[in-house]
């Protein structure tokens, strides 16, 4: 009965479980649902709640409609926030994803004795502060007294501003801090890619001819697709949620022009106290994350592991 | 049986005593960004005097930690008995929340209390303030004046006097440069100190102009308003400021090159001071600040006078309505701004009394008690340096980013100040 029940899969086998026996297996649900109600399902309804409204001057709040919403698109800096996140997204992730590849490859396949060397320090700036981080980097960057110009005056090179304190420039300064940061954690998702490639097709590629370039372009990248979707799943979140790097190297500035969607909330909510163009900034990231997730997942497969079940 | 009896009255007699113990012990709590020494001096300070009451202090970094805490605790209701404040844009988030002083202040140091306080810090205190509120909620614990150090030990070697003219100030910028020292620091990625060296320029065309300006009685793109933002953007130009200035940060970056001796000046406050009683080891000019001086921006324009001192509170406390209920929390902050714990936060110098009558005692040298005295003496004719809307704070600090990168003119910058200060009256 067992054994027929199974065969007849997931489905029939619920079917036939006792009423009482369903209720206990809702049970075991029932407290990651609520963490999830009170943690996370709660503040999303209630932010979106907040966003509808308006506080005044005498701090009465009333309700707005899509007062906020209106206001927030109309303002310069939100388009200089998509500008921005557009430019960190399609910069970052690909850079990444390249550089972290290679690193990954050349450590798996061309060092023995020195891999966990290698692997660590790679690893390093992930695992350090941010804080740490944007002191050390803010330091490099400084003009005439900068460590980035200690080095480069030996060739005769001046640096006549920070890249931080121009405007045209900050967002780019802060892309290339933030793929330093992040180059490592890339490494590993493909390290770990890597080490589960199965050794028989690699053994069947090679007596097939395949060698070097060829072996890696035609055979391990597209093997390591799962992690490549995963690194792009999560560059497209992260890039989203990029807020302690930007606050605390330029803070949005100069001007406002590396201001990302992190700083511009944070500013709204906390520094200005507009609470509701803060939460309806909020509501846009949500929607815009879960929609780049969804297009994701529906054209790229769900597929994030090279284990995983194939589900679109 | 009788043995198991006599154990457990014990025990319960035991148990009732201590917690009545623990009942009559009244606990504070407080939070702020008040460096965590000073004030663990002055809550020891206050347990001294008072040692049924314990003080829970908790220490946050300003930005973004404490004012996002604030935040959440507000929403929750969970707000400590008695939060650190900046007067204006900071006390008027939080007014729903906070208890007005009036009557406990009357109480505990006379009707003629608020007289005790500075002129620009009573002004401050109900910055922001709906119409016909009279109401304070806030608390000065400690006022602070604007000015430029210099390090006098560095003048000394390079034979530069403190600047009394632009001219001089240009001389002495171009001296510290040619010697391999920062001529003067400015950490312009904060908004703050661009704020303050404006304040400073704008007061030397024409006192209190800022503030007439942010009250809507004069326009932002007033001649001598547009004047200060040329003179702004001319310290950048005329090499006053250091190359690339736009992407430093006065803290920690500004202020430890200063304080080894790196830097010639910085636009800072009488905080500085403050340096001096950090634990050691200090360099030879922090150590009882004997490396350093201070002077008032000079006339930047032939005409003007020097800068006359900028400043205000530098941090006060809110009794949150929590605290309300809670007799202790008064107490304490009463003690924190105008008592005892005050003169521990004096004596670690750690900025200007905001309330009259107060000065620093201890091991202090005649060099800082005479800084600090020229500091007393300025702090009463001091212009206000506090700005009541955030948005017309930011909207000053992109303003003045944009002209000293040279990408917005400065009729132009100061036009978006104007637009975002009529919005913040409309809305009030």
């Amino acid at each position: 009965m067992r054994a027929e029940a199974v065969r007849a899969g997931p489905a029939t086998a619920i079917e036939r479980r006792p009423a009482s026996r369903t209720s206990t297996l809702y049970l075991f649900a029932l407290p990651a649902t609520l963490l999830f109600v009170v943690f996370v399902a709660y503040p999303i309804l209630w932010v979106a709640g907040q966003s509808l409204y308006i506080r005044s001057g005498s701090g009465v709040s009333s309700f707005a409609g899509l007062a906020n919403y209106v206001t927030v698109l109309g303002d310069p800096t939100f388009w200089i926030v998509v500008r921005n996140m557009l430019l960190w997204g399609v910069i970052t992730i690909p850079v990444q994803m390249l550089i972290g590849g290679l690193l990954a490859y050349f450590i798996e396949r061309h060092t023995h004795a020195l891999r966990g060397f290698f692997r660590t320090m790679f690893f390093l700036p992930v695992v350090t502060s941010v804080s740490v981080i944007s002191l050390v980097w803010v330091q490099i960057y400084a003009p005439y007294y900068g460590i980035a110009q200690e080095y480069l005056k030996h060739v005769g090179f001046v640096m006549m501003t920070s890249p931080i304190g121009d405007p045209k420039m900050a967002i780019y300064a802060l892309i290339l801090v933030n793929i330093w940061q992040w180059t490592g954690f890339s490494m590993l998702m493909y390290i770990a890619g890597i080490a589960n490639l199965p050794s028989e097709v690699l053994d069947a590629a090679r007596v097939d001819g395949a060698r070097g370039w060829r072996l890696a372009v035609y055979v391990i990248v597209p093997m390591l697709a799962p992690a490549t979707k995963s690194l792009l799943l999560l560059g497209v979140i992260g890039t989203l949620q990029t807020f302690p790097i930007v606050h605390l190297m330029t803070g949005g500035g100069p001007n406002r022009a590396s201001e990302v969607f992190g700083t511009f909330i944070f500013k709204q909510s906390f520094v200005l106290g507009d609470t509701g163009s803060g939460a309806a900034l909020s509501v846009i990231v949500l929607v815009v994350a879960l929609v780049l997730s969804l297009l994701q997942i529906v054209t790229l497969g769900a597929r994030l592991t090279p284990a995983g079940k194939e589900r679109a | 049986m009788r043995k198991m009896l006599f154990l457990a009255t014990t025990i319960l007699t035991a148990a009732l005593a201590a917690g009545s113990a623990w009942a009559d012990e009244k606990e504070v709590t407080v939070w702020s960004w008040f460096i965590q020494s000073t004030m663990d001096k002055s809550i020891a300070a206050f347990e001294k005097a008072h040692p049924d009451i314990k003080v829970k202090y908790t220490y946050y970094n300003y930005s973004p930690e404490y004012i996002t805490a604030l935040k959440a605790a507000a929403a929750s209701g969970s707000l400590p008995d008695v939060i650190g404040l900046q007067p204006g844009s900071l006390t008027q988030q939080y007014r729903d929340n906070l208890e007005a002083v009036n009557e406990r202040a009357e109480k505990e140091w006379g009707a003629d209390w608020a007289q005790k306080i500075f002129p620009v810090n009573r002004k401050q205190m109900q910055m922001g303030n709906p119409a016909g509120d009279k109401n304070y909620y806030i608390v000065p614990q400690e006022s602070q004046v604007l000015c430029i150090w210099y390090n006098r030990k560095i003048f000394e070697k390079l034979n530069i006097a403190a600047p009394k003219t632009y001219d001089e100030l240009k001389a002495a910028a171009k001296a510290l440069t040619d010697g391999g020292y920062i001529p003067m620091f400015q950490g312009a990625a904060d908004g703050w100190q661009n704020e303050n060296v404006f304040l400073m320029l704008a007061n030397q065309f024409s006192p209190g102009i800022v503030d007439k300006a942010q009250a809507g009685e004069t326009p932002w793109t007033a001649p001598e308003l547009v004047e200060a933002m040329k003179a702004w953007k001319g310290l950048f130009d005329d090499g006053i400021f250091q190359q690339g200035a736009l992407g430093a940060h006065a803290y920690p970056t500004g202020a430890q090159l200063f304080a080894q001796g790196k830097v010639g000046m910085m636009a800072l406050g009488s905080w500085w001071m403050q340096e001096s009683k950090f634990p050691p080891p200090l360099s030879e000019y922090v150590q009882n600040m004997e490396g350093f001086d201070f002077f008032y921006m000079p006339p930047v324009k032939q005409g003007n006078p020097a800068s006359p001192p900028v400043g205000g509170i530098d941090i006060g406390y809110g009794l949150t309505k929590n605290g309300g209920k809670n007799p202790a929390a008064w107490t304490f902050l009463a003690e924190l701004t105008n008592g005892a714990g005050l003169q521990e936060a004096l004596n670690d110098l750690n900025d200007l009394p905001a309330f009259e009558g107060h000065s620093p005692k201890g091991d202090i040298t005649d060099h800082v008690k005479e800084m600090s005295a020229r500091f007393m003496t300025d702090l009463p004719k001091a212009e206000n340096q506090r700005f009541a809307s955030p948005a017309v704070a930011e909207a000053l600090d992109n303003a003045l980013a944009a002209v000293a990168a040279g990408s917005t003119e400065p009729e132009a910058a100061l036009a978006t100040v104007q637009a975002a200060t009529e919005k913040a009256l409309a809305a009030q």
